[in-house]
């Protein structure tokens, strides 16, 4: 398991926009440096991440490799109901890890 | 011979050609500054100093200042120095540069043929929304700021959470942050052992890394708390009336908070159009000549120097190869390809120190680092090497100071 | 007049001996202040140590790290500047 930090609001006003930020720390090897032996170090990069607000898909984003290690993406969604988000992230080799943060709406 | 002389007078602009002697001001009595005019002196040189204040307080050292192991008089330095052996010391600030004079608060001007600006950091609180640097202190300059911190964290109940916050590079003495983080935590270990220290970081890595964090293991296990950018260390605002520090992903309740804000050149590099976009003032790395304004000279934390850091140490050896510089091209000379030292000591507690070295030359546009050169002191070592370079950063600053004030 | 003038500005700045490369940054420990004062010192003397140091000799702390941004005939430059009293 990868150290995910993810910030929101525990509580907010129905309509309100709330800022959400997420990181999660991860080499993102690009797959073109080589390493200390010379050879090339295969390519381990978080592809995709997603925020799903119960159930709903708010926000995705495609990674690259130029994107730096621990990739920090933060983003805004409006707070219609209590309920969950699940934030994923999946990427090479199988990688895939999902947290869920309540939020209740007033 | 005759082409020499005409260089020389393409060179002048005509308010200088009434003065047999060639004139340099410089701006700043710092580490740079008053080691560029002494060195400027002794080769034949008329400079006047520009100051704004009538003591100098040396930043090197303050640290232990802020942990009560030293004091603040023992950081103050002044101008007699300079004074007595000839050099002109002007104690005002620079309102501004124009061509070939410095205008300075009360209106009057001095003519330069050449201007050498060691203008030193401003710091940026404002970049921190909520900030008040009066309740949270940045102590990044000596002085008033410095003894804030200290009585704050002498006044602080045992039990206390003191949070300590560094900025993102590039910033005035890199290993600074992790020195003062190390001598806080000696004074909590020593005077409050039931509080607590943690450095939040807007970076995941700093200079001397390994280093600190070996002494930390040691000295201050469950005590001091690093928090690296990827962990959240990333202010990104305070309530400076609560002490409440927010990161991107939480918050921290302080004791005393101690909050080191973003960074660019001096005030007056700003007002002379010498900073770029950056902030800080791109140089020529042979002769530190403003690309931005020629017959102005930088040196010193304000100036973009590559892999150069921005140190006391630094500035001294960019003084001395600038002051040569200078000299070199009032004769109509070019000036020789440098290189310059870099050595930084760092205090973890009283008689442990780490150093970093580094040697520089010019290559494509700044500084570099000349490879297989420099680096830090190393791991492992036994206490007898700590010790040694611990006294050798008190040399080091005897040595400086005495270099730099006379 | 201005070539006049700007001679006269010339000649009042007398070229001394400029510090090979390197070898103003000495100053900043070697002054005096507890670390060895090197003018005075014999030259030779000055850049054999720093010689062997960049060779891996000896056990210093930090001008190892130092001497190994040198090449030989910069430390045998430098050894011969500081040497001299000023």
């Amino acid at each position: 398991m990868a150290r995910a930090l993810i910030n929101l609001p525990r509580t907010a006003r129905r309509g309100e926009v709330i800022e959400i930020r997420t990181l999660i720390q991860h080499v993102m090897e690009t797959g073109y440096r080589p390493g200390a032996d010379g050879v090339v170090v295969p390519r381990d990069i978080i592809t995709r991440f997603t925020c799903l607000y119960n159930n709903e898909e708010i926000f995705a984003a495609e990674l690259a490799p130029a994107i730096a290690a621990n990739p920090f993406l933060s983003f805004s969604t409006v707070a219609t109901e209590s309920g969950i988000l699940a934030f994923t992230w999946t990427g090479d080799n199988g990688f895939e890890q999902t947290e869920t943060r309540s939020l209740t709406v007033t | 011979m005759r082409r020499r002389a005409l260089l020389g007078a393409a060179l002048l602009a005509a308010p200088a050609l009434a003065q047999a002697a060639p004139k340099v001001v410089v701006i700043g009595g710092g580490f740079g500054g008053a080691t560029a005019a002494r060195a400027l002196h002794r080769l034949g040189v008329a400079v006047t100093l520009v100051e704004r204040d009538a003591t100098y307080l040396s930043c090197p050292f303050s640290n232990a200042v802020i942990a009560g192991l030293r004091e603040m008089e023992a950081q103050r330095f002044g101008y007699d120095g300079l004074r007595r052996e000839g050099i002109a010391v002007v104690l005002q600030a620079a309102r501004t540069v124009e061509a070939r004079q410095v205008v300075l608060a009360d209106g009057a001007t001095l003519p330069f043929d050449r201007l050498v600006m060691a203008p030193g950091i401003a710091l940026r609180p404002d970049a921190i929304p909520g900030l008040d640097t009066e309740v949270m202190p940045h102590a990044w300059r000596a002085g008033p700021q410095t003894l804030l911190l200290r009585r704050q964290l002498e006044a602080m109940e045992d039990g206390g959470l003191v949070v300590l916050s560094a900025p993102a590079n590039p910033y005035r003495c890199p290993p600074g942050p992790y020195e003062r983080a190390s001598l806080i935590a000696h004074h909590l270990k020593t005077r409050k052992p039931r509080s607590k220290l943690i450095l939040l970081d807007a970076k995941d890595t700093f200079s001397k890394q390994k280093l600190f964090e070996e002494a930390w293991a040691a000295l201050y296990p469950g005590l001091l708390e690093w928090v690296p950018l990827s962990s959240g260390g990333k202010v990104v605002e305070v309530d400076a009336a609560a002490r409440v520090v927010r990161t991107e992903f939480g918050e921290h309740q302080a004791a005393v908070a101690n909050i080191i804000p973003p960074q660019s050149a001096g005030r007056i590099a700003q007002a002379a159009g010498l900073t770029d976009r950056s902030g800080w003032c791109p140089v020529d790395p042979v002769s530190f000549e403003s690309r931005q304004r020629a017959g102005v000279h930088l040196i010193g934390d304000a100036i973009i120097a590559g892999a150069m850091p921005k140190s006391a140490f630094a500035a001294n050896a960019q003084a001395r190869v600038c002051a040569e510089a200078v000299a070199a091209l009032l004769r109509g000379e070019a000036p020789a390809p440098p290189k310059l030292i870099n050595t930084c000591y760092s205090l973890v507690e009283p008689g442990y120190g780490i150093s970093i070295a580094g040697v520089y030359q010019p290559a494509n546009g700044l500084l570099a680092d000349v490879p297989g050169a420099g680096g830090v002191s190393a791991l492992g070592a036994p206490a007898a090497t700590r010790a040694a370079e611990a006294g050798y950063a008190e040399d080091w600053f005897r040595t400086v100071t005495a270099d730099a004030f006379g | 007049m201005r070539i006049c003038v700007g001679l006269s500005l010339l000649v009042a700045l007398p070229a001394a001996a400029a510090p090979p490369p390197g070898a103003s940054s000495c100053a900043g420990c070697h002054g005096g202040g507890g670390m060895p004062v090197l003018a005075g010192q014999p030259a030779e003397a000055i850049a054999g140590t720093m010689l062997a140091y960049k060779a891996g000799r000896g056990s210093p702390t930090v001008m190892d790290r130092i001497a190994r941004g040198f090449t030989e005939e910069e430390i045998r430059a430098i050894a011969a500047w500081v040497s001299a009293p000023r």
